[in-house]
């Protein structure tokens, strides 16, 4: 907690104002009034329910079977050796080492063809630019229910003739390479930089890839940061097509992981339950340590959507 | 790099071109791996699976048979085109409320009283044509769409209702804001499988389990939840009836549309309340800090008291927040699949699943690509719809 006033300052640069900036309580200290009593119960209220589903899935993963029978809301001796047995029999070794990377690659491939992207149609002139972005903004609405049958298809090789890539590293990373709402959120970013900076650039005889990977990209660090984020939290939850196109734990993902390990472990729910600490602690890490800019990030870009 | 530079040439017209010709393409070679991604995975699967909704495709490829996967769909063309076209009625309906089609001074009034009968005519349509399509079409798709619907109706004002109250009640001068934002935020970014687990442990029909300790506790049965096939409304009215009904009372059976949804959809619409009451929150709250001050301190001059600030000040500005949530909800409801795929078992499948589970089945399970495809491409058409009408409410705020 302690470091969030620099969280603030940090996130209070750039363009991208954050919508929570402005102070609301219009200048007062925040202080204890009895008056608002109420508000404080229900706001309690409100933060238990959002948080017994985690502590229960805590205090169940540190339970034995006995525990989880007996109705009993604490351990009596944390069993510590349910993430042991999680860990290394239900393989979630594997499956968080392969959502880590996934993420990573994903997130690298995003920030590749989004700052290029964003930076062409936010400040290079050319034919059909706006027609084009306009388009794949529109991929947007477009649902995944209606995309995930070609795309298993031409991943399997039947619609383009490239062979079959099901269960493959690229076939898990490469689609997720470019959205279009991150390329929306660089091409804001990228529009507000001052024209002064391109000139002078221009002046010294930078180019536009040049201008983008020394000038633009060390100043869009907010930006990054929240395409970093979505793009993470995206990646981690996705599910539908690790389960579409794995059928073999090597490239098998946290959450399609989990997945089969719930069809297989029946009552053993302690075991379950430590299985989801291990698939939601990295995110909950990370929501903790970002939350400012990760909330921010979501509002505003939320808004403009 | 990528730019040519100024070619000796004697008119400064020609430089400048050539200069541009050397932008443009920089410009192309840049947005190019986006471009390539998204055409290849998100525009090129539009295209093909409607091709692939013209054959007979199990698995692999057959021949091609027209419009009869659409037929089988629909069975009847009346009803579907009265259905779609009563959704677009609504549109026009809307348009011509707000006065979106204003000819002349006086318009207004008129236009209401039209906006109101067209709407009224795309009720007739949608309900008629949905007869038809329930009666003569897929019955089990159709099922499905109603379950999304359910799903949608209850869950979204739901979201919405409780997000607008912790957004305005964080808004307050209060201690901790930060915190509690915090915890209200954190079950978005859970994972839904990971939830999705926690949710059926603790709604599990075990009677020692979190949910039906909680019912015991309170003096009612312990419920089967996530495994209840029947719906709420039967088993609430079936309980009362047990309990003072008397030994020879009989229990009551529901079925149809209006018997709502079952139990175990229930259950996952309250996981899904769980999980998008604070992003819903966090958008109202950027939303909040839009309002300017001084209606507030106009509003407490005039002695406005809490309660009257909030309906007639927040509730009425916030409007435009609510819609979008409202469209992105049902949006989002009809694309959810991870929540209702975790959270179902075989024997609820009839009871839970909603039109992109059962596209997924279809698909996956039956392997029947080319109904798979065409049941797409109807739910296609539907979020269009509803998109389209997002877009041109947005539009319109935007240009006024």
């Amino acid at each position: 907690m302690t470091n969030r006033g620099l969280l603030r300052r940090r996130t209070g640069s750039g363009p991208s104002a954050p919508a929570f900036k402005r102070d609301q309580a219009s200048g007062e200290a925040v202080t204890f009034q009895w008056s608002h009593l109420p508000l404080y119960i229900a706001l309690l209220v409100g933060a238990f329910v959002s948080f017994v589903p985690f502590f229960y899935m805590g205090s169940t993963s540190l339970m034995t079977l006995g525990d989880t029978i007996n109705r009993q809301v604490l351990p009596d001796v944390p069993q510590w050796t349910n993430y042991v047995e999680a860990w290394t029999d239900a393989r979630f070794d594997l499956y968080l080492r392969n959502s880590v990377l996934l993420s990573a690659i994903t997130i690298l491939g995003m920030l590749f063809t989004s700052t290029l992207s964003g930076y062409a149609f936010a400040r290079i002139e050319f034919p059909g630019r706006n027609v084009i972005f306009v388009i794949l903004l529109s991929t947007l609405m477009i649902p995944g229910t209606v995309t995930f049958i070609p795309q298993f298809l031409m991943v399997r090789g039947d619609v383009i003739p490239w062979g079959n890539h099901l269960d493959t590293l690229h076939a898990l990373t490469v689609p997720f390479f470019a959205t279009a709402f991150i390329i929306f959120l660089f091409r804001q970013f990228f529009a507000e930089i001052p024209k002064e900076l391109w000139d002078s650039a221009r002046i010294d005889g930078a180019g536009h890839l040049r201008f983008l990977v020394q000038i633009v990209i060390p100043m869009s660090r907010p930006i990054v940061m929240t395409a970093t984020l979505l793009t993470f939290v995206n990646v981690w939850n996705e599910f539908m097509w690790p389960l579409l196109i794995t059928y073999t734990p090597t490239w098998r993902p946290l959450g399609v992981g989990l997945y089969t390990f719930i069809q297989e472990a029946g009552p053993q729910t302690h075991l379950l339950m430590a299985g989801s600490v291990i698939t939601i602690l990295p995110v909950l890490v990370l929501y903790f340590f970002t939350q400012k800019q990760f909330t921010e990030g979501i509002a505003t870009s939320g808004l403009k959507g | 790099m990528q730019d040519t530079a100024p070619a000796p040439t004697s008119s400064p017209a020609a430089r400048k071109r050539i200069r541009f010709k050397g932008e443009w393409l920089t410009g192309y070679l840049f947005i190019l791996p986006a471009t390539v991604l998204i055409g290849l995975f998100g525009l090129f699967p539009i295209v093909y699976a409607f091709y692939m909704s013209l054959y007979r495709w199990r698995v692999r490829q057959g021949p091609f048979v027209g419009l009869d996967n659409y037929q089988q769909l629909v069975g009847d063309w009346v009803g579907a085109a009265s259905f779609i076209g009563g959704l677009l009625l609504v549109v026009v309906a809307h348009s011509l409320w707000i006065g979106g089609l204003r000819f002349a001074s006086g318009w207004g009034r008129w236009g209401r009283l039209l906006g109101a009968l067209t709407l009224l005519a795309a009720g007739i349509a949608i309900s008629l044509g949905w007869d038809r399509l329930m009666t003569t079409g897929d019955r089990d798709y159709f099922a499905s769409l109603v379950r999304t619907f359910y799903y949608g109706f209850i869950s979204v004002p739901i979201q919405i209702a409780l997000a607008i109250t912790l957004a305005s009640m964080l808004y307050q001068n209060i201690k901790g804001r930060d915190w509690f934002r915090m915890v209200f935020f954190l079950p978005y970014v859970t994972p839904a499988v990971a939830g999705g687990a926690v949710f059926r442990a603790i709604f599990s029909p075990r009677e020692e389990r979190f949910a039906n300790q909680v019912m015991t506790d309170l003096g009612l049965p312990a419920q089967r939840w996530l495994y209840e096939t029947e719906p709420v409304s039967e088993l609430v009215v079936n309980y009362f009836i047990t309990r003072f009904g008397g030994p020879g009372a009989e229990l009551v059976n529901f079925t149809g549309f209006w018997a709502g949804p079952s139990q175990a959809l229930l259950t996952i619409i309250i996981f899904g309340i769980w999980t998008y009451t604070g992003y819903n929150a966090v958008i109202f709250m950027a939303g909040l800090a839009n309002i300017p001050k001084n209606l507030y301190e106009a509003a407490k001059i005039d002695g406005a008291n809490g309660r009257q600030q909030f309906f007639h000040i927040t509730v009425p500005m916030l409007s435009p927040v609510t819609f979008y949530l409202t469209v992105l909800g049902f949006i989002g409801t009809f694309q959810a699949f991870t929540q209702l795929y975790v959270m179902r078992s075989p024997a609820t499948r009839d009871a839970v699943d909603t039109a992109s589970l059962e596209i997924f089945d279809m698909f996956y399970l039956r392997n029947n690509f080319s109904m798979a495809a065409a049941q797409s491409i109807f739910l296609f058409v539907i979020i269009l719809i509803l998109t389209l009408y997002n877009q041109r409410i947005l539009g319109r705020r935007r240009t006024s």
